[in-house]
């Protein structure tokens, strides 16, 4: 176990104008399950690489366990990385891939045998030891990769969306497994996706980078109550937060042509927020009345799109699978305003809630 | 059927046309120049098996054979060793003027022999190196350093960057990672290499007819002009030493083929 600093870490690769990761700061605890979350070139990636040592640091300051490591060579950090592609050896067997890093670090053969058949009976891949990567599925190409990793005990568990080679029920599977392998070990971990249902999933904390910035670092649930931001009030949850202008104007916010009471002050011009989930379909007090574009039955439940009038922008819904609006039917939908959130248009920053 | 008809047919057409000389100079390789002369293209009445001990130790067959072997294994052995280095240096890092050098590599192929062999004859004379094995073994390692080097460079070029960043992860440094992770995922592409320069350096007869004179250096290629006299031909002899000299190449690309079948599809099915 081991705990990760970052501080104003930078990246600017030769020739580049703008910074790939931008003064981003961020520590991690001992054990802790930390995900780097963004879309794709926000720098996540390339965090994760300069804390491994397969990038060099610009600028800025990394620390393991309080030691300093800008200039410490990969090999010698104590850390171990699982690759998206797995980066297994093709012409190595799955043991001699397992026993590849100990071999490096002078282990004697009983030991390597003893680790490789510790990990391979936890991973549940004592009998695949034999084989070459090439004959294994994805799955059990993911669990050698993981295997690699544990088989040397590091300091710290780097993980570089491990997942997204799979099928979606290997992934939900794999998850599982990996959420119950950090209990295990109780490892620090960094993971790094772009799949925010891991993000909230897995992680102890989320850091959500955007355009190389950290944008907001909080616990799932937190970041997803409280998005900092309209790019995370939009990008976490699926569907994504509606995100409507609206004007407001004596305790009235005005959206399109409705008008829904609100019971705080704020600005004259803001973005209002509501996640599908806080707007109820034809739930009792409706405020406003929205035409239905499409219904989307998902079993569990159902997305519902609606336009709202005066707005361009469509608002989406999500309602209990008992939902009976048609297309074209105007119904009236309750809005929970306490979970609504209001940013300002000019930063995109969440206007903080003094509630009157 | 009509279609599995007609590539049968392709297929027969083929095989004539590739393996009917080999089989003519055979069958010539045990029959003597009269009985050809006679009728070039009969089956052997007699086997003259006893014309392949007379072309190994009377006509010093021996000694070309043994030069071949040690100019060409020699060149092939530091071909593969300084091409896969190059070509792992040229795919895998970037440095400034990484294109350039490839380029500058890449373009003395463009070159045909009969312009550089003046300056490599020039060169040869210079450093004492003229009429010597090893300056033959240096001039074959020149010219195909750049096709070794252009066929290594796309395949290392392949390997994903993600095998050496778990090397290096793993412990192991540049020099070992080029060892135990490069050379060994290239080893079908090498494999390539190695048959094509040999054979190509096995049969290279005009360096060789210029920078060698003596008679205990020549090569196979120049043993085999001995029997191409001024006024005849001595054709059953030239067909024994053609026979001696293919055998080398066979056991070559028997030995290798797989790992060049798999060099040669590399890539094509993921």
């Amino acid at each position: 176990m081991a705990t990760v600093s970052l501080k104003d870490l930078c990246k600017r690769y030769p020739g580049g104008e703008a910074l790939a990761v931008d003064s981003v700061n961020l520590d991690v605890a001992h054990g802790e399950f930390m995900v780097l979350l963004g879309p794709s070139g926000c720098g996540k990636s390339t965090t994760l690489r300069m804390v491994a040592g397969l990038e060099s640091i610009s600028s800025g300051y990394l620390a393991i366990d309080g030691k300093r490591m800008n200039e410490i060579a990969a090999k010698d950090r104590d850390i171990a990385m699982v690759f998206q592609s797995y980066a297994l050896y093709p012409h190595m067997s799955v043991f001699d891939n397992l026993a590849f890093g100990l071999r490096r670090r002078d282990f004697s053969s009983s030991e390597i045998d003893k680790r490789v058949a510790d990990v391979a009976a936890t991973l549940g891949m004592a009998e695949l030891l034999k084989r070459k990567p090439h004959a294994l599925s994805g799955g059990q190409r993911q669990r050698v990769a993981l295997g690699r990793a544990i088989v040397r005990d590091p300091k710290v568990f780097l993980f570089d969306e491990p997942l997204s080679n799979l099928d979606a029920a290997l992934r939900v599977g794999m998850r599982g497994e990996l959420i119950k392998l950090h209990h295990r070990l109780g490892a620090t971990m960094i993971y790094v996706t772009h799949d925010q249902v891991e993000a909230m999933t897995m992680g102890d904390r989320i850091c959500i980078m955007n355009g190389g910035k950290v944008v907001q670092i909080g616990s799932p649930l937190d970041v997803y109550r409280e998005p900092a931001d309209t790019f995370v009030a939009a990008f976490l949850g699926s569907p994504p937060t509606n995100l409507l202008p609206a004007t407001f104007a004596s305790g009235t916010l005005r959206i399109g042509d409705s008008t829904l009471a609100l019971q705080r002050d704020c600005p004259q011009n803001v973005i209002f927020g509501i996640r599908p989930e806080d707007i109820r379909i034809e739930g009792v007090a409706p405020q406003v009345r929205g035409e239905v574009l499409a219904v989307e039955p998902l079993g569990a439940e159902t997305i519902v799109r609606f336009r709202l009038p005066g707005v361009q922008s469509d608002v989406l819904a999500r309602g209990p699978r008992t939902v009976s609006a048609k297309v074209g039917e105007q119904v009236p939908l309750a809005f929970d305003m306490a979970s609504a959130h209001l940013f300002d248009p000019a930063t995109a920053h969440r206007i903080a809630q003094e509630r009157t | 059927m009509i279609s599995r008809a007609f590539l049968f047919v392709v297929v027969t057409l083929y095989t004539v046309f590739a393996a009917g000389p080999f089989v003519w100079v055979a069958t010539m390789s045990v029959r003597t120049t009269t009985e050809i002369s006679l009728d070039h293209y009969a089956w052997p009445q007699i086997w003259h098996w006893e014309k392949f001990p007379i072309a190994w130790f009377k006509s010093n067959y021996q000694v070309y054979f043994q030069n071949s072997l040690v100019v060409v294994v020699a060149a092939v052995i530091v071909l593969t060793v300084i091409g896969s280095m190059a070509a792992h240096c040229l795919a895998r890092y970037r440095f400034r003027a990484n294109r350039l050098l490839y380029f500058i590599i890449f373009s003395a192929i463009i070159f045909p022999p009969q312009i550089t062999i003046i300056s490599m004859f020039q060169i040869l004379v210079q450093y004492g190196l003229y009429n010597s094995l090893p300056g033959l073994t240096l001039v074959y390692i020149a010219i195909q350093l750049p096709l070794t080097v252009y066929i290594l460079e796309s395949f290392f070029a392949r390997i994903p960057a993600d095998l050496f960043d778990a090397a290096r992860m793993d412990g192991y440094s540049e020099w070992e990672i080029f060892w135990k992770v490069s050379l060994p995922i290239a080893l079908p592409a090498i494999s390539t290499t190695i048959i094509l320069n040999f054979i190509l350096l096995w049969n290279e007869f005009l360096y060789a007819v210029v920078l060698i004179t003596d008679e205990a250096k020549r090569t196979l290629p120049l043993g085999i002009q001995r029997f191409i006299g001024d006024t005849m031909y001595d054709v059953g002899m030239i067909a024994t030493g053609l026979m001696i000299a293919i055998i080398p190449v066979v056991l070559i690309y028997a030995f290798f083929s797989e790992k060049l079948i798999q060099g040669m599809t590399a890539g094509a099915v993921k």
